[in-house]
């Protein structure tokens, strides 16, 4: 029974792993996870606020939120009766490390992307509004008119966090479908990950190598972490994998890390390398290609959490059957009260408890 | 102080029948969703299930059940579409019931909906003022170990509640707080921000009960609502066109003579067939509401109306508050959110008090003049969300990160305590052996809270 419960464990990891990997290769993955994913970029606080505020345009009540996501991406975002017309939207980017490159508090490359992506509906604030990296103006009345035009512009801009942080990504990645490299970037790119952590990309005309040095705070979740990567990574080589992007876990820095800085080289949960073809690029894969390898940090110790929270729900039934063997073996002390009743059901919980132990 | 201090703190007011999450700070909660979850049940029997055969092909079906869940909105229309899903309420009547279901609720909460870390922010929950101590243990432990928070605050809902009221209208936090939710309607004294234990009432009538009665009305007079949806169609018209009648007979009349102003149509599509079916909606819009006023309509159980609650709750309050009682008697929770229930629950509550009054007077002969008893019953804009609006003031003064308990106080206290809670390191905690000035604050923080303003 023990040995049973054990191997569930660690088997039930591994599955996870399997979804895991069908992020990187969507086209193999079933129904629900695919939905799921479609939703992902979308910062659904944003999307609400966005169309609430576009469906009820004549509802005019002030409007100040502040939200907070992971890794420290915080959204601030306005409305004023006084200028219906107009709606700002601030977003801050977590503190870059040093090892990676920001123009003027941006990402190489994220001006231009916002410009692509918004046109002329949105203006960009220059300075952005203090303790902000960007801040921009959205023009409601240059809204396409087309209702499904303008969900998806609205969905694009509540994605604001992925077209910023994910620019020079995107670059690297859209050159690499047309296999060719950026003129102007380095052997080693470094792109901010987390609050003062990084992730690395070496660009090469036929493939983009990807290096996560993984961190966590939690013991437990840096022993959960790890074991899960390494799950991760075979579940790669499982059959109906063939398509996703290849993967390795190493406890030290790989090869491609050479010229690094120190910092860059700790992490106590390994490194995952993970490596992009055209393949995974094409069309329209690119958008979900770049957010999932942006948000690497974020997936994984979503499933950790998830992972502690299957073992509690385990343990919580264990420790329940235990209390019930514990209950059942206690001495009848008081048994001079109990009715007749009452000792034909404790005689049923014994036999009970004896079938259960065999 | 750590970085997690300076990102807003996470509150989350689970409620019976709806759950409101945002970050301090803000005005009005980011997410208002469903307390429900909708569980693959595979996983379920997979893990319970004694059959070795196949078991690893049970067991990657599994796998997926893990986290194949939904909750909210999502969850009530997946288990319309399929017969995969089955619908789980973690919470009955203000109590957390089912811990699963309630942690797989609280991970979506925060990674999908508020798509936050757990590690970065600070955390206030609030709990019911009857909850036992073993489950705040429970919540205390699933937000440590589970989601590793760095610091967690449990407040009480009817505290919060009053300084919500606080913050809109001058007044102070001595008051009493009349709470009808979905699943239970509480009236709780505080003086000067303690709760006064002793005098809590609860009534078995609350929001599903007005909900439950609806459908029944609907059912009796034989309007064509599909049985399986008939539930939640009764929930939409409560919440779209229930009000609160001063005078139950001379709305009857009103309602017969006009039949066109008052009688509403409510149209839907059969969740089975796809066909549009269409109902009237006639007494049941004050009639819902009235059980709260008149509640020998619906139970022959209970049969002591809201007002009288209040009041005998008010009369077992020390002697010196009650006034300041009367004078203070706010509302909150979704179910006071029917037209004109404020000014019913006050009229009615005069009467009562005046009654008394006239009554001590006529005994003393006249000699004797009471002086008359002011009762006043506030109603505010964000009645329905007050108790997450009195955590999000609460939780954005920096006075909030020193009241939380932390992760490291958590450790040391989870290794000294208790029967047969689970822990990762199979700790036990015991019952009763909170840290010192645990969860009792309120007072103090109430204080700072005042003073800051």
């Amino acid at each position: 029974m023990g040995s049973k419960t054990a191997t569930t464990y660690e088997s039930v990891e591994g599955g996870q792993n399997k979804t895991r990997t069908d992020i990187h290769s969507p086209e193999e993955v079933g129904g629900i996870e695919v939905d799921k994913q479609d939703e992902k970029a979308p910062s659904r606080f944003l999307l609400q606020i966005l169309l609430n505020r576009v469906q009820n345009p004549d509802k005019l009540v002030e409007l100040d939120c502040h939200s907070v996501e992971f890794d420290d991406v915080r959204y601030h975002i306005q409305f004023s009766p006084k200028s219906p017309q107009f709606l700002l939207l601030s977003v801050s980017l977590p503190t870059p490390p040093p090892e990676t490159i920001f123009f003027s508090g941006l990402p190489f490359g994220a001006i231009e992307a916002v410009k692509a992506a918004y046109g002329g509906v949105v203006q960009i604030l220059d300075p952005p509004k203090d303790g902000f990296n960007l801040t921009m103006k959205v023009n409601l009345t240059k809204l396409p008119s087309d209702e499904e035009k303008q969900h998806s512009f609205l969905v694009k801009l509540a994605s604001v966090r992925e077209v910023v942080l994910g620019a020079p990504l995107r670059v690297i990645l859209k050159h690499l479908a047309s296999r060719t490299v950026a003129p102007d970037v380095d052997r080693l790119v470094a792109l901010v990950h987390r609050p003062k952590e990084s992730f690395f990309v070496v660009p090469q005309a036929d493939k983009v190598t990807l290096i996560y040095p993984m961190r966590f705070k939690d013991p437990i979740d840096i022993v959960l972490a790890t074991s899960f990567l390494q799950e991760f990574v075979e579940a790669r080589r499982t059959t109906g994998m063939n398509n996703a992007p290849p993967c390795q876990w190493s406890s030290s820095p790989p090869l491609e890390l050479r010229g690094a800085t120190g910092h860059a080289l700790t992490a106590n949960a390994g490194f995952v390398t993970i490596v992009i073809f055209p393949r995974h690029v094409e069309g329209r894969k690119l958008d979900r290609t770049v957010w999932s390898l942006l948000t690497f940090h974020a997936y994984v110790s979503y499933h950790v959490k998830c992972s502690e929270g299957f073992m509690h729900t385990r343990m919580r039934r264990r420790v329940e059957s235990l209390i019930q063997a514990l209950d059942r073996a206690k001495p009848d002390s008081d048994k001079s009260k109990k009715t007749t009743l009452a000792r034909s059901f404790k005689r049923l919980n014994v036999t009970d408890g004896r079938s259960n132990s065999s | 102080m750590d970085a997690a201090a300076s990102r807003p703190a996470v509150v989350i007011d689970n409620g019976t029948g709806y759950t409101k999450m945002g970050f301090a700070g803000n005005v009005e909660p980011c997410f208002i969703v469903p307390s429900v979850v909708a569980v693959n049940e595979s996983f379920l029997t997979q893990s319970r299930g004694p059959t070795k055969g196949n078991w690893l092909a049970q067991h990657s079906a599994g796998v997926m059940a893990d986290l194949d869940f939904f909750i909210g909105d999502e969850a009530l229309s997946r288990s319309r579409s399929s017969s995969t899903y089955n619908l789980t309420y973690p919470i009955h009547h203000g109590q957390v019931e089912n811990w699963d279901a309630m942690e797989r609720f609280w991970q979506q909460c925060i990674f999908n909906y508020l798509r936050c870390d757990p590690e970065d922010h600070y955390f206030l929950l609030t709990e019911s003022p009857l909850t036992a101590p073993e489950s705040r243990e429970y919540t205390g432990e699933i937000m440590f170990e589970t989601f590793n928070v760095p610091g967690l605050y449990i407040a009480v809902q009817p505290v919060l509640a009053l300084a919500a009221g606080y913050t809109t209208t001058k007044c102070e936090m001595t008051g009493v707080v009349v709470d009808v939710g979905d699943g239970a309607t509480h009236v709780v004294p505080v003086a000067d921000g303690y709760v006064i234990g002793s005098s809590i009432k609860s009534i078995p009538i609350a929001g599903k009960d007005v909900t439950l009665f609806i459908q029944q009305l609907l059912r009796e007079r034989g309007e064509h609502v599909p049985p399986e949806d008939s539930f939640e169609v009764a929930r939409k018209v409560k919440e779209m066109y229930c009000y609160t009648c001063s005078d139950i007979v001379k709305e009857f009349n009103k309602h017969d003579r006009e039949p066109s102003k008052y009688i509403k149509q409510w149209t839907g599509i059969k969740p089975k067939t796809g066909a549009p079916y269409s109902c009237d909606i006639g007494y049941e819009r004050f009639l819902g509401p009235e059980v709260f006023f008149s509640p020998e309509i619906y139970s022959s159980d209970f049969t002591t109306p809201l007002p009288s609650i209040i009041d005998k709750c008010i009369q077992s309050a020390p002697i010196d508050t009650r006034r300041a009682l009367y004078k203070n008697v706010v509302l909150s929770g979704g179910s006071t959110m029917f037209k004109d229930f404020h000014r019913r629950l006050q009229r009615d509550l005069k009467k009562i008090v005046d009654a008394r009054l006239a009554a001590s007077d006529a005994r003393h002969g006249g000699e004797v003049k009471s002086q008359p008893v002011e009762v006043n019953v506030v109603s505010h804009p964000i009645q329905r969300f007050a108790v997450w609006f009195g955590g999000s003031v609460l939780a954005s003064t920096p006075e909030f990160y020193t009241a939380c308990h932390t992760k490291a106080e958590y450790e040391e206290y989870a290794d000294t305590a208790l029967p047969y809670s689970l822990s990762r390191k199979s700790r036990y905690l015991l019952h009763g052996h909170l840290p010192p000035g645990a969860f009792r604050h309120h007072r103090h923080w109430l204080d700072m809270t005042l003073s800051s303003e």
